[in-house]
């Protein structure tokens, strides 16, 4: 199969930088954006509109099945259910974005700095970032809670310190690639600084392994506050979110199973958007390895 | 082979040290005084001198941390806050379920995983090795509670099959145990069976491509023969060190099985105690998770250096 005839290969490979040109080659990408377009514009919606009073409680239609005028039912307190989704949105990207943020900025500036110390302290730092990496956030999280107490800081705190260790390790080997690299060796020899090393030629370099990890740790963000909520660790009354709703849900699993399904369906679609995102900028980005089909 | 294991042992020991030095701050530095907590913040100041007096938290931090790993050593970890129960059986007694899930479910995504991944990667320009890439990736994305009550509400509450709550031990009742277990253990396999998928599907695209292959081919192998037996243990390589990774995701997924199911397993004990303020359980089991997290790791290096000859004859060599 790899024995083919030079002329197909030269023909090949002209066909795939012409099909590279754009988005095209990545349906992945293209779907990622729809799919988390779609949740972000909702959230955007939910600050200025909802359908209903979100904390509107009417009793007397508790646990209405999706209709026409509720099109996702509404919840155990005759809440409307799409109302509630769409301000639930609100905290689980909030979350999201601001561990990711801390997640980003401590990890990347962690990993330079493994990069450019010696071999010694890399070595450190390789133990310690593992040891960080196989800790589970909802771990922490719960260590947290029992001092902190149960909420939205703990949430954040939690995944951020799992993040700064995954992010440093994705980034440190990548940067001491580039060190390696004779235009920083030619910045050297002119006496740039580390500074400008760091910032103008290692960082534009890392650029795309740092931007498709930022859409994956995005996708987990939502996925590990989504689980803490749901365990009464995360959002707490009044806030809501998607995990907080399906706690609500689960004692009443038995008789609106749509109450369940449609929250975590957003919740699906969101981490789905963002993992999908990850996955075609990585193929986008590198086309070394989409070649071989590697993802 | 010996001196590696001495060597990942003492590196072992010196992690879960330091790992309990931080779990021990992480539980005095960031919040309120545990005596507080309990009582409320109206109680009197005797009555908090007293319970801080009882718990022996008016000592030293340094004295505080030096009693409780010479428990940890000696396995008296002493009682819980509540005095409801001695810290250290209740652990070992909530162990089983938390293994049997864990376990079950790496002896199951694992095999499973393999099998896909390579039929994937075997197709992989294919629209089946597509599709299942598109599976894998809506697995990964699918939380753990939401897949739980999926099953729960067409298992348990739509056809009735599988119970969706309770738990008996294995060793009293063990057909009633089995069938409480198989919607926890397939919740937990979901995920990491993606993962796993995933994993072993790019590392056999690099394997097909790979000299020892065509060889392979050109002694007269099928190309599903040549990857089965020549690939796979290439391919599994990596896979060993996602699995170490893995474990973790593992117990964390617990936690949420196990309250979904109510199971009584550490995952569970560790819920109720964050969320009641058992500082003392808390700090206890979170060093016990850490060590079993340690442990997988260290068996996982070891693996590594068994499945890749290349590996040990270097470590063994320094």
């Amino acid at each position: 199969m790899s024995e083919s005839n030079p002329t197909v290969n030269a023909k090949q490979t002209r066909t795939a930088l012409a099909n590279r040109s754009g988005a095209t080659k990545s349906p992945q990408l293209i779907l990622g954006i729809i799919l988390t377009g779609f949740v972000v514009a909702i959230t955007i919606i939910s600050f200025f509109w909802t359908p209903y009073d979100p904390v509107g409680i009417d009793v007397e239609s508790r646990l209405t099945p999706p209709n026409l005028s509720h099109w996702f039912g509404t919840d155990r307190l005759g809440r409307d259910l799409f109302s509630q989704i769409m301000v639930g949105s609100q905290n689980t990207l909030y979350v999201a974005l601001v561990s990711t943020g801390v997640g980003l900025l401590l990890g990347t500036s962690l990993g330079l700095a493994a990069a450019g110390s010696g071999q010694r302290w890399g070595a450190v730092f390789t133990r310690i970032s593992d040891i960080g990496i196989a800790l589970p956030s909802i771990l922490i999280a719960l260590v947290l809670a029992t001092t902190l107490g149960p909420g939205r800081l703990s949430v954040i705190v939690a995944i951020s310190f799992w993040f700064v260790p995954v992010t440093a390790r994705v980034v440190v080997g990548p940067a001491r690639q580039i060190l390696a690299l004779d235009f920083v060796e030619a910045a050297m020899t002119h006496g740039r600084s580390r500074l400008y090393i760091v910032f103008r030629q290692v960082v534009p370099n890392i650029g795309p392994i740092v931007i498709v990890q930022t859409s994956m740790m995005f996708a987990a963000a939502i996925l590990i506050e989504a689980s803490l909520s749901f365990l009464g660790v995360g959002a707490q009354p009044p806030t809501t979110s998607w995990g907080k709703i399906m706690m609500d849900s689960q004692p009443l699993v038995q008789q609106a199973p749509y109450y369940s399904l449609l929250p975590g369906a957003f919740i699906v679609i969101t981490v789905l958007g963002f993992n999908l995102i990850g996955d075609g900028l990585a193929v986008l980005l590198d086309p070394q390895q989409s070649k071989k089909g590697v993802v | 082979m010996f001196r590696v294991f001495i060597k990942s042992f003492a590196l072992m020991v010196v992690s879960a040290l330091s790992g309990s030095v931080v779990i021990f701050i992480l539980l005095r530095s960031v919040g309120g005084d545990i005596a507080t907590v309990m009582l409320g913040t109206k109680a009197t100041p005797e009555a908090l001198a007293s319970l801080r007096e009882s718990f022996g938290l008016n000592r030293s931090w340094f004295e505080q941390y030096g009693s409780w790993i010479s428990g940890v050593f000696s396995g008296n970890l002493g009682e819980a806050y509540s005095k409801q129960y001695v810290i250290s059986t209740e652990i070992v007694q909530r162990l089983e379920p938390t293994l049997i899930l864990t376990f079950g479910s790496l002896f199951i995504s694992i095999p499973v995983a393999l099998a896909i991944g390579v039929y994937s990667a075997m197709n992989f320009q294919r629209w089946r090795g597509a599709a299942v890439d598109g599976i894998a990736q809506v697995g990964l994305a699918i939380p753990q509670f939401f897949l739980a009550l999926v099953l729960v509400i067409v298992f348990a509450v739509h056809f009735g099959w599988l119970p969706a709550t309770g738990y008996v031990s294995i060793f009293t009742e063990p057909g009633t145990a089995i069938r409480s277990m198989v919607l926890p253990i397939a919740t937990l396999s979901l995920g990491i069976t993606a993962v796993f998928t995933r994993f072993v599907r790019t590392s056999m695209i690099e394997q097909m491509n790979e000299d020892y292959m065509r060889t392979a081919k050109a002694k007269g192998y099928t190309v599903r023969s040549a990857a089965i037996i020549h690939g796979l243990r290439n391919a599994a390589i990596p896979l060993v060190t996602t699995g170490a990774l893995q474990i973790g995701a593992l117990i964390a997924g617990s936690v949420v099985v196990e309250n979904v199911f109510t199971l009584p397993g550490i995952g569970r004990l560790l819920l109720t105690s964050a969320l009641t303020r058992e500082a003392i359980t808390v700090q206890s089991l979170s060093l016990v998770i850490l060590i079993i997290i340690l442990s997988m790791n260290l068996f996982m290096d070891l693996l590594y250096g068994i499945l890749d000859p290349r590996i040990r004859h270097k470590e063994s060599r320094k």
